[in-house]
C-alpha cells in the first residue's frame, strides 16, 4: 500500500505536456542560501539568478524558429546549513522540478547533492568549488571553478611583482571547511614557489577582531600576507593589518571575491590581489549583457563572480533544455525520462557564460578557458571600487576548451 | 614581549568593556524583573545600524530599500549617543510586547525567556530585511583627527581600540554613580530590593521597570556602536554573539550584580585575549571553561550575593 502510494507521489513519472498546452513549463529549482550567514552569497545568487530569467524570457524568436519550452524558477531557502538544503531539495523533487541549482555552500552540496541523484534529478552547481562535489554523481555538475585551479594565480602575480619575496605570513579560517582547504591550496602554491611561511595565523569563522594574530605575525616582518577567510572577516582583516602599520602586497582567496568587502575594508582594500573565474573587464556581447542588466537593477549593485556564476548556472539549463525542445520536444517523455536527457544534453552542450565560454567533464566538472588576476582598485572616497583585471590566464590544456571557435555555441543568443 | 602584552591586555580589556557593558543591560532587568531579557542581543544589533544611519550611512543594494539613508550625517559621538537612546526606546517597546502582558498574568519565568527570545529574532530578522546581510563599515572618517593607531609604552594599539575602552569605561562609571548616587538610582536599587516594600514607600515600580528596560537598552545600543565603529557590522546578527557572552558574563560576575558584571566582563575579556591565535579554536571553550569554574567554587558567581530563599 506505501510503495503504491508512494509511486503515485513520485512526480517522475508524470508524462510532460507538450509546448503550448496549459501546464507546459517546467520548473527550475534554486536551492540558495537567503538566510543564515551565507546569505550574503545567496544574495547575490538570487540577483544572478532572476537576471538570468529575466534575460532568457526576453530573448527574440527568429522567424521559423520553433516556439520554445516555457521554464520557470522556483526559489528556495536552504539556509547556510545542510539540514535546511536537504528540506529543501527534497520539497523541491516532490513538487516536480526538471532540474536544481544549488545549494550554495560545498558542505551543504554533500549532504544535498546525494538526494537529486538518487531520484536522478540534475544539479548545477553555481558556487561549490570544493573537492569532489561533480563525483558525487553522474546527474551533479558545477559552473564553479575548482579553487585549486584558480587560487595559484595570484600568489604568482604578487611572485611576478616583487620576486624578492621571502617571508610570507598566511592566515586563514580554521573552521570553515573551505578557507581551512584553500589555505592548503595557496600553501602548496607557495611551496611549489620555494617559500614555506613564516607563520600560519588561525582564525574563526566569526572572528572580526584580528589585533592579536596580526600583531603576532608583524613581528615576524612578512613580505606578503595570504588571506583565506570570509567575506566580512576578511575585510575586517586587511582593514586592520593596514591600520596596524603592515604596507606589503595582500593575497586573498575567493572567500573574498565579492564587491561586498569594499565597504568593510574601504580604501584600506586598495591593491589586494586575487584570483578570479570571472572579470567585469571580459568584453563579451554576454558578458556587457549581464553587466548592463546588473547596473540596472539596483542603483550602485556591482557585478561579482558568485552573480555571474548563477547567471551561468540559469543559462546552461536554459540552453540545453531549448536544443532538446528544438531537436523534437519532450513529447512522450515522462518527466523522469526528461530529467535524464536533459542531464546528458546539459554535459555535451558548450556555452558563452558571462565567465567566458564554458563546457562540462563527462563527470560534470567544469572545463573553463580563462580565469584571471585582479586587483581591487578602491575610488578616491574609499566607499566603493573594482576589480581591475592585472592579467589572465589559461585554464590547464588538460581542461581547457577543445577550441576557442568551438566554444561559442550556435545557440547561444546575441547580445541585447 | 612586553609590548606585546600591553597589546593583548589592551584588547581584552576593551572586549571585555563591551561584554561588561551587555552584562550591565542583563543586569539592570534581572535585577528588577528577576528574567533575562533575550531580546538583548537584537538590541546590540539595532544599536550598530542606527549608529550607522545616524551618520549619514545608506542601506546596500540588498537591503528593502537600496540607496536610501536619512537626511543627515552627524558626527559620530553625537550618532552614538542618539543611536543608544533610541536603542533604549526600542527596548522600552520589546518590553510592551514582550514582557507586559505575561506579567499582568503573572506568568512563569521561562514564558519570559521565550517571548523575548522571539522578540530578539523578529528584530534581527526585521533588520536583515531592512538592510540585508552584507555588512556595513562606518565611514573611514568616522574618528578623524585620530590617528589609525598610536603608540602605548613601544605597543602598536589601534585608536579605536582606546577609544571603545575610555567609552565603555565612562559608561560603566556614570552608571555606578546614577545607581548609587542619585534619587532615581536609589528608587530602582529599591526596587530590586523588594518590589514590594518599595511600592509601599511610594516608588512608581512599573516606572523604574520601564526606565531599567530603557537603560538597558541603550547600554546595548552603545555597545553595538562601538562594536560597529571597531571591526564593522559583518552583519544583523553581530550582536547575537555579544549577548551570549554578555549572559555568560552576567553569570560569571554574579546575577544582579553591578560590580559583579563589570568585573566578569573584563575577566571574560582579558582570559580571551591571552589565548595564544594558534588556538583560537579554543577561545570560547577557555572562556566557558573559566564561568564553569568559578560557578563550582562559587555558585553565586564572582560577587553575586548567595540567595537565601525566605519561608
Amino acid at each position: 500500500m506505501l510503495a503504491i502510494l508512494g509511486q503515485q507521489a513520485d512526480p517522475s513519472a508524470k508524462p510532460v505536456a507538450p509546448v503550448g498546452s496549459s501546464g507546459s513549463a517546467l520548473t527550475i529549482g534554486a536551492v540558495i542560501a537567503l538566510t543564515g550567514n551565507a546569505n550574503l552569497y545567496g544574495q547575490d545568487q538570487r540577483l544572478g539568478l532572476d537576471l538570468a530569467r529575466r534575460w532568457s524570457e526576453s530573448l527574440p524568436l527568429a522567424p521559423g524558429d520553433p516556439p520554445r519550452r516555457p521554464l520557470k524558477l522556483q526559489l528556495e531557502d536552504g539556509g547556510s546549513d545542510e539540514a535546511t538544503a536537504i528540506a529543501a531539495f527534497n520539497l523541491l523533487i516532490k513538487q516536480g522540478v526538471l532540474a536544481l541549482i544549488g545549494p550554495t555552500l560545498s558542505q551543504q552540496a554533500f549532504a544535498a547533492d546525494p538526494i537529486a541523484q538518487r531520484r536522478g534529478v540534475p544539479v548545477v552547481a553555481p558556487s561549490n568549488t570544493a573537492k569532489g562535489i561533480p563525483q558525487i554523481g553522474p546527474f551533479i555538475s558545477r559552473v564553479s571553478a575548482q579553487s585549486s585551479v584558480i587560487a595559484p594565480l595570484s600568489i604568482a602575480e604578487a611572485l611576478r611583482r616583487d620576486p624578492a619575496i621571502q617571508r610570507v605570513a598566511v592566515f586563514y579560517a580554521q573552521d570553515d571547511a573551505y578557507s581551512a582547504a584553500e589555505v592548503l591550496i595557496f600553501q602548496k602554491a607557495l611551496k611549489a614557489r620555494g617559500l614555506a611561511p613564516v607563520t600560519v595565523q588561525r582564525t574563526q569563522l566569526a572572528d572580526n577582531d584580528f589585533q592579536i594574530p596580526i600583531t603576532a605575525a608583524l613581528q615576524l616582518q612578512p613580505q606578503l600576507v595570504v588571506i583565506s577567510v570570509q567575506a566580512v572577516a576578511g575585510g575586517n582583516l586587511i582593514r586592520q593589518l593596514r591600520e596596524l602599520g603592515y604596507r606589503g602586497q595582500i593575497v586573498v582567496g575567493n572567500g573574498l571575491n565579492t564587491p561586498n568587502i569594499y565597504p568593510i575594508c574601504q580604501r584600506w582594500c586598495d591593491g589586494i590581489l586575487i584570483a578570479q573565474a570571472y572579470s567585469p573587464e571580459l568584453d563579451t556581447p554576454i558578458n556587457r549583457t549581464f553587466l548592463r542588466l546588473v547596473r540596472g537593477s539596483n542603483p550602485g549593485q556591482a557585478p561579482s563572480q558568485i552573480a555571474a556564476q548563477a547567471w551561468s548556472s540559469y543559462q546552461v539549463l536554459f540552453e540545453a533544455v531549448q536544443r532538446l525542445q528544438q531537436r523534437g520536444g519532450f513529447e512522450g517523455l515522462n518527466l523522469g525520462q526528461t530529467r535524464a536527457a536533459l542531464m546528458e544534453e546539459l554535459l555535451a552542450g558548450r556555452y558563452d557564460t558571462p565567465l567566458g565560454p564554458i563546457h562540462f567533464q563527462k563527470d560534470g566538472e567544469l572545463v573553463q578557458g580563462r580565469f584571471y588576476v585582479a586587483e581591487v582598485r578602491m575610488d578616491p572616497g574609499g566607499r566603493t571600487g573594482r576589480f581591475a583585471l592585472v592579467g589572465d590566464a589559461s585554464a590547464p590544456a588538460s581542461s581547457a576548451p577543445a577550441a576557442t571557435s568551438a566554444a561559442t555555441p550556435a545557440a547561444s543568443p546575441p547580445e541585447r | 614581549m612586553i609590548e606585546s602584552l600591553l597589546q593583548t591586555l589592551l584588547n581584552g580589556a576593551a572586549s571585555g568593556g563591551v561584554y561588561a557593558l551587555v552584562a550591565l543591560g542583563y543586569t539592570l532587568v534581572f535585577s528588577v524583573l528577576g528574567v533575562i531579557n533575550f531580546a538583548l542581543g537584537a538590541l546590540f544589533s539595532l544599536g550598530g545600524y542606527l549608529t550607522y544611519l545616524l551618520m549619514g550611512g545608506r542601506i546596500s543594494a540588498n537591503g528593502a530599500l537600496p540607496g536610501w539613508g536619512l537626511p543627515l550625517a552627524l558626527p559620530f559621538p553625537l550618532a552614538l549617543l542618539l543611536a543608544a537612546a533610541l536603542t533604549g526606546l526600542a527596548s522600552l517597546v520589546v518590553e510592551q510586547l514582550a514582557f507586559a502582558p505575561l506579567r499582568r498574568r503573572n506568568a512563569e519565568p521561562l514564558l519570559y525567556l521565550i517571548t523575548s527570545l522571539g522578540a530578539g529574532l523578529v528584530l534581527v530578522n526585521l533588520l536583515q530585511m531592512l538592510m540585508g546581510a552584507e555588512g556595513y563599515a562606518f565611514p573611514a572618517n568616522a574618528l578623524a583627527g585620530l590617528p589609525a593607531a598610536v603608540m602605548v609604552a613601544g605597543a602598536r594599539i589601534r585608536s579605536v581600540q582606546v577609544l571603545l575602552l575610555a567609552v565603555c569605561a565612562a559608561a560603566v562609571l556614570a552608571l555606578t554613580l546614577w545607581l548609587e548616587r542619585s534619587r532615581g538610582g536609589r528608587a530602582l536599587r529599591a526596587v530590586a530590593e523588594d518590589a514590594t516594600t518599595a511600592r509601599l514607600l511610594g516608588i512608581n515600580s512599573d516606572a523604574m521597570l520601564r526606565l531599567a528596560f530603557l537603560l538597558s537598552g541603550a547600554l546595548a545600543g552603545l555597545g553595538g556602536g562601538l562594536i560597529g565603529v571597531s571591526i564593522s557590522l559583518p552583519g544583523p546578527y553581530v550582536g547575537i554573539g555579544y549577548g551570549l557572552k554578555g549572559l555568560a558574563v552576567l553569570v560569571l560576575g554574579g546575577l544582579g550584580s553591578v560590580p559583579g558584571a563589570i568585573a566578569g566582563g573584563l575577566l571574560m575579556g582579558l582570559a580571551e585575549a591571552l589565548v595564544p591565535s594558534q588556538a583560537s579554536g579554543w577561545r570560547d571553550a577557555l572562556a566557558f571553561a573559566i564561568l564553569f569554574a568559578v560557578l563550582l567554587l562559587r555558585p553565586s558567581g564572582l560577587l553575586g550575593r548567595r540567595l537565601v530563599e525566605k519561608v
